[in-house]
């Protein structure tokens, strides 16, 4: 059975309730177990994949000396049938019958080894595969129990404040007031960026004696007075 | 060799390391964290972009998962319990980093991110959930008693 099974049963059951292990103990020691059983069939099938590397390298070796041998006793034939001597050809040919029948049969050898890796193989990936998912199923476990008790320990917290009505709107609302403050703050720093920048605008401006100065106001003020004064 | 095989979930980063550094940091939009680590061994961090949810950090053997508590079931308006869990489905896929869950009474928001992520990644992510659960609740404020 799947772990999130057992968990759909074990919350139906309200076995979360009372804070009691969401996955019976003992499916986790199930899974824990199979871990490590698949584990050490792994381990074991790597030293036989080891011995048998050894052995294929051996077989191989000698495999490829055999066809030297073949190689160089072929030419020995030819080299005999062309100098007439045709008996000695014929022993020749008897051992070029020996080393072809001794390297069929390592060659033989050679290819059932290669099947026995090729079983080994797939049989630490079909463990490599448990333990994975095993691994997976323990995780969802372990999941289920940290955030337990991650939200356990916060609604404790909220137990005591929870009588209050309106608890998250307020403290939603608190929240926001002070995102809001946030940003008004922000933007008040920005304006008042703007000012000082401003500020320095306008104190350039009046050194370059562009707009006026406080000077010539008072001087054009006086000067419309006594226009009014001689009107009058 | 058998054994480093199945070995391969290393642990990166324990909380106290995690606490350490978020207590030290602050991010380019300001947020910044106060981290303390709990009797029970559970980290709760609280972001400065949403002091009122904390989010509470535990570590399983392959990640670091974030739960923040949003509300109890008795917090929500009579009779609208199913209409609520309906809508959380329903908003579920516009927060594709953070899911809903309910762990025994009380609702959650949790994300998991993967041991071995790097620190500002992590302090992203806690970033987005502490946003996101200004938006979630914003959205179902309605359904809130």
């Amino acid at each position: 059975m799947s772990i999130l099974k057992d968990i759909f049963t074990a919350i139906r059951g309200g076995a979360s309730e009372a804070g009691e292990a969401i996955v019976d103990a003992n499916a986790i020691r199930i899974l824990e177990q199979e871990v490590r059983d698949a584990e050490t069939a792994i381990a074991k099938a790597k030293q036989s994949l080891t011995r048998l590397k050894g052995s294929e390298i051996k077989l191989k070796r000698e495999i490829n000396s055999l066809n030297r041998d073949y190689d160089d006793y072929e030419a020995k034939a030819i080299e005999a049938l062309n100098a007439g001597q045709e008996s000695l050809a014929e022993e020749v040919a008897e051992r070029l019958e020996e080393i072809a029948a001794e390297r069929d049969d390592k060659v033989a050898e050679h290819s059932s080894l290669e099947s026995e890796v090729n079983a080994i193989n797939k049989l630490v990936r079909s463990r490599e595969k448990i333990i994975q998912k095993n691994k997976r199923d323990l995780e969802k476990v372990k999941t289920i129990k940290e955030v337990q008790k991650a939200t356990t320990s916060i609604s404790d917290n909220v137990a005591a404040t929870s009588s209050s009505q309106h608890r998250v709107s307020k403290a939603l609302d608190r929240v926001k007031a002070k995102q809001q403050n946030w940003r008004d703050n922000m933007e008040a720093g920005e304006w008042m960026d703007k000012q000082e920048q401003g500020d320095d605008l306008d104190a350039r401006l009046k050194q370059g004696g562009i707009g006026g100065s406080a000077g010539s106001n008072k001087s054009s003020i006086l000067e419309k007075l006594k226009a009014k004064q001689k009107a009058g | 060799m058998a054994a480093n095989m199945t070995r391969e979930y290393s642990m990166t980063i324990t909380l106290e390391e995690l606490a350490f550094r978020l207590n030290d940091h602050t991010t380019d939009e300001g947020t910044s964290f106060d981290a303390l680590l709990l009797e029970n061994g559970v980290l709760e961090v609280v972001c400065s972009n949403n002091d009122e949810f904390p989010i509470h950090l535990a570590l399983t053997e392959t990640q670091l998962l974030a739960v923040t508590p949003l509300f109890n079931v008795a917090e929500v308006v009579a009779g609208e319990v199913d209409n609520l869990n309906k809508m959380l489905l329903q908003l579920a896929p516009a927060v594709p980093l953070s899911a809903f869950g309910l762990q025994d009474d009380t609702y959650i928001l949790f994300g998991a991110i993967a041991l071995g992520t790097h620190f500002e990644i992590i302090v992203h992510e806690l970033e987005i959930q502490a946003e996101n659960t200004i938006d979630v609740l914003d959205a179902i404020q309605s359904l809130l008693a």
